[in-house]
């Protein structure tokens, strides 16, 4: 059942490749362009799952909020002292943040409020209060920004301070006390801090008040029981885990990859149609090319193996080729357009580097889409050519 | 549903499958029934240049199956991802009751194409061309089981519900679980050790015999004892956990990947020992069904030592048993 | 040993267009004999030279060379049966013109998978055989008409079969040529080999060591 592989047979092969160079040559790049595209997608899509999952790392294990209405409402303080109780809570502490829509740009910032004696929840944020005196500022209201938002301010001419628009419509001054750059790059551009107070004022909360309770839960097999537990003693309240989280970006990812699965098909489907004619067609120079081969004793299953190292040759050099440019286009040129599919046309863009992410399963994703959809298409075509009647093609 | 990339590619490699499958039925169909090597009619001439695009649509569809079994695995162990409580391939296929019957279809279907495809070869080698209605018949009873294969694996991957709790194959593959795998777990430990070793022992010794049926019989059993005692024993030794019996997790990075050799050689010696009683029934070359005896044999030697490993260094690292 | 028996080959396009290309042909070619089968385009004596050369299958009737059923093997024993023991010779070569001589004259040879040193044996044999020896890695399309014919015997040949056909050999070939290939035939003879011409051109009709002259009309012989 082991036969060496025929080595003139692939040679032939690539001979009849090239007899044929403006045809084949058409093919291949019409395909390995289909293919470079869909890789492409997946690979941005991978590097940025990577990149989220990364935060997710940093990300709060519980996340409790207030449900009045089915909608996200302010929750109290207060109930902090009974979570800290259950057993297994290493802290719990209050989130004050929103989001703040400024108008002249169009844009969203997104503002934390920070009380520099309590606990972070992230590191980051420690790292910023540490290198950001927040104490040395404590009598007038000021906030440190991000590298986009500073941008944005300076566009619109606040360079020093800027102008909070309160919800009762009164003016709130805050200077710009300094600018970070966070190292998670998806969320340095859009933020800025405030102290806890400031925040709470821009919001119109109340001091007991907070935006949502974050937990540390110190063993992770245990954040589902405690989520449990929160949830049978506050019923008002939404209690997110970092795992739900995850999953949801994992199907959101999942979701978008497949829309552009789905035109993909699209066009396979006409390549299947264009491969499958130009293949068909076949003119009577190929015919009598058949047709001498067999009267030289070619059987017609050489003659089908011959015609199958062409399709695979194609279809694999068109997907190595194309596996090759997508990775050159996605992590040396940093993917120019497509990168904003996924990361939404906002205004702040975030200008961070795709992270290099080799996953095995997506080569084997775009190699299942491509070369053994190009070779069911020769199926039939090869087929013909090789059973013609060769005493008709001789005369 | 699960709508990731890989379940959809699946499902478009597999809608290629139905068409070109469909297409091979219609034409053996017409084979099966109007076949007659002595005829000199144009519909004979007809026939034989279609039996070309059968063989051909099949080939294609075997070889690019087992490429998918592969990527169908690595799938599902991502999809472990996204179902809460699985933690490996085995939780996914628990996920659905259809999740093991799909796993069974693949692996039979598998072996089935293996074996048209080893009729079509003794075929091609007949001046008469003698086995080609067997092997369009044959084809017929394969397509059926194939394409139930589609359906059920459609159906599984549009039944997955991401929010519905699975079990993790540590609780799947242990006596305390109430599935229909449990019931292996009621069966003595050294009983199966028995059973496997002396299996193996006579197919040893039907190998020198050289008795075609017993040798088949003997794969047989082997393959369903082999797989018995890699959940109850040996794959507690690869885990060094007396618990974890999971087939899966063995195939995973972990573990190096050993599952793959593990199952490949298991494939390998039975499909040949299958083989020859397939070999016996169609004609009596000798010369090959001798080959087929080394390659099965030496692939069945290479399984049970590579199952024997781990037990045997587990003991002589640890100087005890799990 | 080549015996046709009842050949028949009709041709169905549909139902009103139908040719009978053989009618009832019966024919016996002894081994080591040259035929010359005579007659216009369209008589039928192409499709005799693709019954033989079991390239066409007939309506009814059956040809049987060396005690083989040529007739009735299918595809893959009648390729083989090909390759071992039938030489073609086409009209107008149809070498492959952008590949060299050597790659040309290889090509039977391909499916059979030879080891490199059985395959440069064999092609250095049957190019020294036919003198195309010195230009072995030459590309066909620049060579002259002679060599080209050369090689198109020295691709027939390799295989070194027992038989060859040669279908109109010179009909796009000005008089040196056939002639020369006339000689070749010759040579061919006299290494005992069976040899079958299908031809309309009159430099084959009086040739010294022809066995036999059989004119071919409407798909009959006329002996």
């Amino acid at each position: 059942m082991k036969n060496k592989i025929n080595l003139y047979l692939i040679e032939y092969a690539i001979n009849s490749l090239l007899r044929q160079k403006l045809k084949n040559g058409f093919i291949l790049v019409i395909f390995t362009l289909l293919i470079s595209l869909l890789a492409s997608i997946f690979f941005i899509s991978n590097s940025i799952k990577y990149e989220l999952n990364s935060t997710l790392k940093s990300l709060p294990e519980i996340t409790i909020q207030k449900l009045k209405a089915g909608r996200h409402y302010d929750i109290n303080v207060d109930i902090i002292d009974e979570i800290i109780n259950i057993a297994g809570v290493e802290d719990a502490i209050p989130r004050v943040w929103g989001y703040y829509y400024f108008e002249n740009s169009g844009v969203n910032f997104s503002i934390i409020g920070i009380d520099e004696f309590e606990n972070q929840y992230k590191d980051s944020l420690k790292r910023i209060i540490k290198e950001n005196d927040f104490s040395k500022n404590s009598n007038e209201d000021f906030m440190i920004v991000g590298s986009g938002v500073k941008k944005i301010l300076d566009e619109n001419y606040y360079k020093e301070y800027f102008n909070f628009i309160k919800p009762n419509g009164s003016f709130k001054q805050v200077n710009i006390a300094g600018v970070f750059d966070s190292s998670l790059q998806l969320e340095a551009n859009d933020t800025i801090l405030l102290p806890l107070k400031t925040a709470l004022e821009i919001f119109d909360m109340e001091e007991n008040m907070a935006t949502d309770i974050v937990v540390k839960v110190s063993n992770p097999e245990e954040i589902l029981t405690i989520a449990s537990k929160i949830k049978l003693l506050y019923p008002d309240s939404r209690v997110i885990t970092n795992k739900d989280i995850e999953m949801s970006y994992q199907n959101i990812f999942d979701y978008k990859g497949g829309i552009f699965l789905a035109l993909f098909i699209v066009s396979i489907f006409t390549f299947f149609i264009i491969v499958y004619d130009k293949v068909s067609g076949l003119s009577s120079e190929e015919k009598k090319e058949i047709g001498i081969l067999k009267a030289l004793g070619w059987k017609i299953e050489d003659v089908l193996k011959e015609k199958f190292y062409e399709s695979f040759i194609i279809s694999f050099i068109a997907y190595v080729i194309g596996i090759l440019s997508a990775m050159s286009f996605v992590y040396i040129f940093q993917a120019p357009l497509l990168s904003n599919i996924f990361t939404g046309y906002s205004m702040l863009k975030t200008s961070f580097e795709l992270p290099f992410v080799l996953d095995f399963t997506t080569l084997f994703l775009v190699f299942f889409l491509s070369v053994p959809i190009y070779i069911a298409a020769t199926i039939i075509p090869s087929w013909r050519s090789a059973t013609i009647e060769t005493d008709k093609v001789l005369r | 549903m699960i709508l990731s990339p890989e379940v959809l590619t699946i499902i478009i490699i597999n809608i290629i499958f139905l068409v070109f499958g469909t297409i091979a039925f219609i034409l053996s169909l017409k084979i099966f029934f109007n076949w007659n090597i002595n005829a000199t009619s144009k519909k004979q001439y007809n026939l034989e240049k279609q039996s070309f695009l059968t063989a051909t649509i099949i080939k294609y569809i075997l070889f690019i199956k087992i490429l998918l079994f592969i990527f169908f695995v690595f799938t599902l162990d991502k999809i472990s991802n996204v179902l809460t409580g699985a933690m490996c391939a085995a939780g996914v296929i628990d996920a659905t009751s259809y999740g093991i019957y799909l796993l069974l279809f693949k692996l039979i279907n598998i072996y089935l194409f293996g074996f048209w495809l080893f009729i079509h070869k003794f075929d091609m080698n007949t001046k008469e061309l003698k086995y080609t209605k067997l092997k369009f018949g044959f084809y017929l009873f394969i397509f059926i089981l194939f394409i139930s294969e589609i359906i059920i694996e459609i159906t599984m991957f549009s039944s997955i519900d991401v929010d519905k709790l699975v079990s993790c194959c540590g609780t799947i593959y242990s006596n305390s679980s109430e599935s229909y795998i449990s019931s292996i777990f009621t069966l003595n430990q050294s009983l199966i050790l028995i059973v496997f070793y002396s299996l193996f022992a006579l197919l040893i010794l039907f190998y020198f015999l050289k008795n075609d049926y017993l040798y088949l019989i003997g794969n047989l059993l082997f393959l369903i004892a082999s797989i018995i005692s890699l959940i109850i024993f040996f794959g507690t030794y690869i885990y060094e956990l007396p618990s974890h019996h999971c087939p899966f997790c063995m195939l995973q990075k972990e573990y190096y990947y050993i599952g793959y050799f593990v199952y490949l050689t298991l494939f390998l010696g039975t499909f040949y020992g299958f083989a020859i009683g397939i070999s016996n029934m169609l004609s009596q070359d000798k010369q090959k069904i001798k080959s087929y005896y080394k390659i099965s044999m030496t692939f069945i030697i290479i399984y049970t030592l590579l199952v024997s490993y781990f037990p045997l260094f587990f003991y002589l690292k640890n100087g005890v048993f799990l | 040993m080549i015996k046709i028996k009842n050949l028949t080959k009709i041709y169905e396009v549909n139902k009103n267009n139908i040719t009978t290309a053989l009618n009832n042909i019966n024919l016996e070619i002894n081994e080591g004999e040259l035929i010359i089968l005579k007659g216009s385009s369209g008589s039928g004596k192409s499709t005799i030279l693709s019954t033989i050369a079991g390239l066409s299958k007939p309506t009814s009737g059956e040809v049987i060379i060396n005690n083989e059923r040529i007739s009735k093997l299918p595809d893959n024993f009648a390729s083989i049966f090909r390759r071992e023991h039938i030489g073609f010779i086409f009209q107008k070569y149809n070498l492959i013109p952008n590949i060299s001589v050597k790659e040309n004259i290889l090509i039977p040879l391909i499916p059979q998978n030879p080891s490199s040193e059985v395959a440069e044996k064999l092609l250095i044999n049957v190019m020294r055989k036919f003198k195309i020896e010195h230009k072995k890695d030459d590309i066909v399309k620049n060579l002259s008409g002679g060599e080209q014919q050369r090689v198109a015997i020295a691709r027939s040949q390799i295989n070194n079969p027992s038989i060859i056909i040669a279908d109109e050999p010179t009909a796009n070939l000005d008089k040196e040529l056939s002639i020369h290939f006339i000689d070749i035939l010759r040579e061919l003879k006299q290494a005992g080999k069976t040899i079958i011409v299908a031809t309309h051109d009159p430099l084959f009709f009086d040739l010294d060591f022809t066995d036999r002259l059989i004119e071919v009309s409407n798909g009959e012989l006329l002996l």
